[in-house]
């Protein structure tokens, strides 16, 4: 709240730009009263108070990326909220609609966890207000192509991601409740993220000249990440972190790879596209389906 | 993919540390200043475009002194706008200097006057610092190569006040003050090095090297304005024993780690080297009517970049400093036609 009060000030230096470039403005007031009045009116004041509570929710790396993302947005979304002109067809306004949700999700990692919570309800509210002759509601048509969409952007291959889908996607006529919908973003978006980790993690135990890697040192990692997952299931929930992070930990995971390579087996190699697959079953295996 | 710290910062500090604040009373600055534009476009579009362009880098083109200078991304911003739009200048000095022993390369007055084709208000006083860590702070109005005065410039512009500092730290030193003592009265190192005795001082050139070097880490410690990273200054001053003020100043414009890490320029190598430009260039320069003949005339089609200077410079006349610009381009078109002859 500081940050908003403190961007008054500035207003007053911009008011000699405009008094001697711009005689014909209206001065009734002192000048930087008038500006002020004039940001107000035109909703400058509202549109950049309500940006930068965007900024401080979201945090973002690039906040002035960000910003102009932000308000190319809302530029799109005027004259379709507007309603002048010619009402945009049922196909394009949905295209629309997924856009806009996408965007909300967006804003926030899901790390973040109260920031990505009002997000997905805005995004819910902007998909479930559809058209006039419909009851307000999220279908789950919608909602499988919303998920697709988020998946196919997130870089993760097809065949990877095509289980989870299949696990949370809801039937095309079905209404898709909130905690549902809220359920399922995040499910994906932290699927989309343990995906580029254990690609990160196939990397370093990629043979750069081969672009695989050794089958061994593969499986003890996948083997090790299994053991972490399903640790002491029925422990409570911070006990249960704790195991995992202990068993993830550098020491047990070089031991692991160190064990399956000093084991005479075979060597054979394992593609990228196994690994991450293998890696994200153990992830959905843990995923509940949508009842 | 995460920088946590950034999440733990406070409100205000995060919208500090990237300069939020200064881009959005910028944008209403604006906006205050082209009223017409946005009963036109409409206030969304016009924030969109502000803030691209400030991605972009294009935002501090024409602007006032104090706004290039406010953030390190516009500082950033207005050297690499520099270089993109005078680069054809220095590659015309630089042929020259292969070419022939006379060198057709411009005075730091010069520089002066492309820099106030960017920003009217721009400072002399800083472009004579950059001058100076090219001339070794004597003979001024000596002749400078466009990467020795763009890398020289580099190093002043955008690390001005952490120059200040040292400069500072330097008389100190030289003074026989040891500035962590005098400074820092907190200073983390705690051991305070014995300043050599006077009589040695003074029989060298400079001050040691590694002393200096402790002065300098303390600061960049410090200070809160953007400071080279030590590690490279560390290697800069690892590499002698004594060294003085311009002498460390001219180290690090020529330190290719260091203009890496500032992130405004290619490497000295590829100073010249920028074919997507050139092809704008050439593009633009096939539309305007006059220079066709001179360019078709010319057989050499090589000599075309040559030649863009002093026309691209042309279109700017009705601006503050024209009348220097002329007198410059000038010399210079009658330069490349003597040499071509």
């Amino acid at each position: 709240m500081a940050a908003v009060e403190k961007r008054r000030p500035a207003v007053a230096p911009a008011a000699s730009f405009t008094d001697s470039g711009r005689p014909a403005v209206s001065r009734t007031a002192a000048p930087a009263d008038s500006e002020e009045d004039f940001l107000r009116q035109v909703g400058v004041t509202e549109m950049l108070r309500a940006a930068l509570l965007k900024v401080l929710e979201a945090r973002p790396e690039e906040p002035i990326a960000f910003l102009a993302h932000y308000f190319e947005n809302m530029g799109l979304r005027s004259p379709a909220n507007g309603g002048a002109g010619e009402p945009p067809g049922q196909l394009l306004l949905q295209q629309q609609r997924l856009g806009r949700a996408l965007w909300h999700l967006r804003l926030a990692h899901h790390s973040q966890r109260t920031a990505f919570n009002n997000n997905v309800s805005v995004a819910y509210e902007c998909l479930s207000a559809s058209g006039r002759k419909k009851k307000p509601g999220l279908d789950g048509r919608t909602y499988s192509e919303l998920l697709k969409r988020i998946c196919r952007d997130g870089e993760a291959p097809e065949e990877v991601v095509a289980p989870l889908l299949h696990k949370i996607q809801c039937r095309d006529h079905e209404a898709v409740p909130l905690d549902v919908f809220r359920a399922g973003m995040l499910t994906c978006f932290v699927l989309l993220e343990f995906v580029a980790r254990a690609s990160a993690l196939y990397r370093l135990l990629e043979d750069p000249a081969l672009a695989v890697a050794d089958r061994r040192v593969g499986q003890a990692v996948l083997d090790t990440l299994e053991g972490a997952l399903q640790a002491s299931d029925g422990a409570p929930v911070p006990a249960r972190y704790l195991e995992a992070g202990s068993r993830l930990g550098p020491d047990s995971l070089a031991l692991a790879m160190d064990r399956a390579l000093v084991a005479r087996r075979p060597s054979s190699p394992m593609t990228r596209e196994e690994f991450l697959e293998k890696a994200a079953a153990l992830f959905i295996a843990k995923v509940k389906p949508v009842a | 993919m995460l920088s946590p710290e950034r999440l733990a910062l406070p409100d205000y500090e995060y919208l500090a540390q990237r300069h939020v604040l200064t881009y959005m009373e910028d944008a209403v600055c604006q906006l205050l200043e082209n009223k017409e534009d946005i009963s036109q476009y409409g206030i969304a579009r016009f924030f969109t475009e502000y803030f691209n362009s400030v991605c972009q880098g294009t935002h501090i083109l024409f602007r006032e002194f104090s706004f290039i200078q406010a953030t390190p991304h516009n500082r950033a911003s207005f050297l690499r706008a520099f270089w993109r739009c005078f680069r054809t200048v220095g590659k015309n000095g630089e042929a020259k200097k292969k070419k022939k022993k006379k060198e057709n390369l411009l005075t730091m007055r010069e520089y002066h006057c492309l820099l106030q084709l960017l920003c009217p208000d721009f400072p002399l006083e800083l472009t004579q610092k950059a001058a100076r860590i090219v001339l070794m702070d004597d003979a001024m109005d000596c002749l400078m190569s466009f990467s020795d005065f763009l890398f020289a410039f580099q190093i002043q512009f955008y690390y001005s006040e952490f120059l200040e500092s040292v400069a500072a730290i330097y008389q100190d030193l030289l003074a026989g003050k040891n500035p962590n003592t005098v400074i820092v009265p907190t200073s983390s190192s705690g051991q305070h090095r014995q300043r050599p005795a006077l009589g040695e001082a003074s029989t060298l050139e400079g001050v040691e090297a590694s002393l200096f070097y402790q002065c300098l880490e303390n600061l960049c410690d410090r200070h809160k304005y953007s400071c080279p990273p030590p590690a490279l200054v560390k290697e800069v001053l690892s590499n002698v024993q004594r060294l003085t003020f311009y002498g460390f100043l001219v180290a690090l414009s020529k330190h290719h780690g260091i203009n890496q890490a500032l992130g405004a320029l290619p490497d000295k190598g590829d100073l010249m080297h920028d074919p997507a430009m050139d092809e704008e260039l050439e593009r633009l320069l096939a539309q305007v009517p006059g220079l066709v003949n001179s360019a078709t005339a010319n057989p050499e089609a090589g000599c075309l970049p040559s030649r863009t200077p002093p026309r691209v410079g042309s279109p700017w006349r009705p601006l503050h400093h024209a009348r220097k610009v002329d007198a410059e381009s000038d010399g210079s078109t009658e330069e490349t036609d003597e040499s071509e002859t």
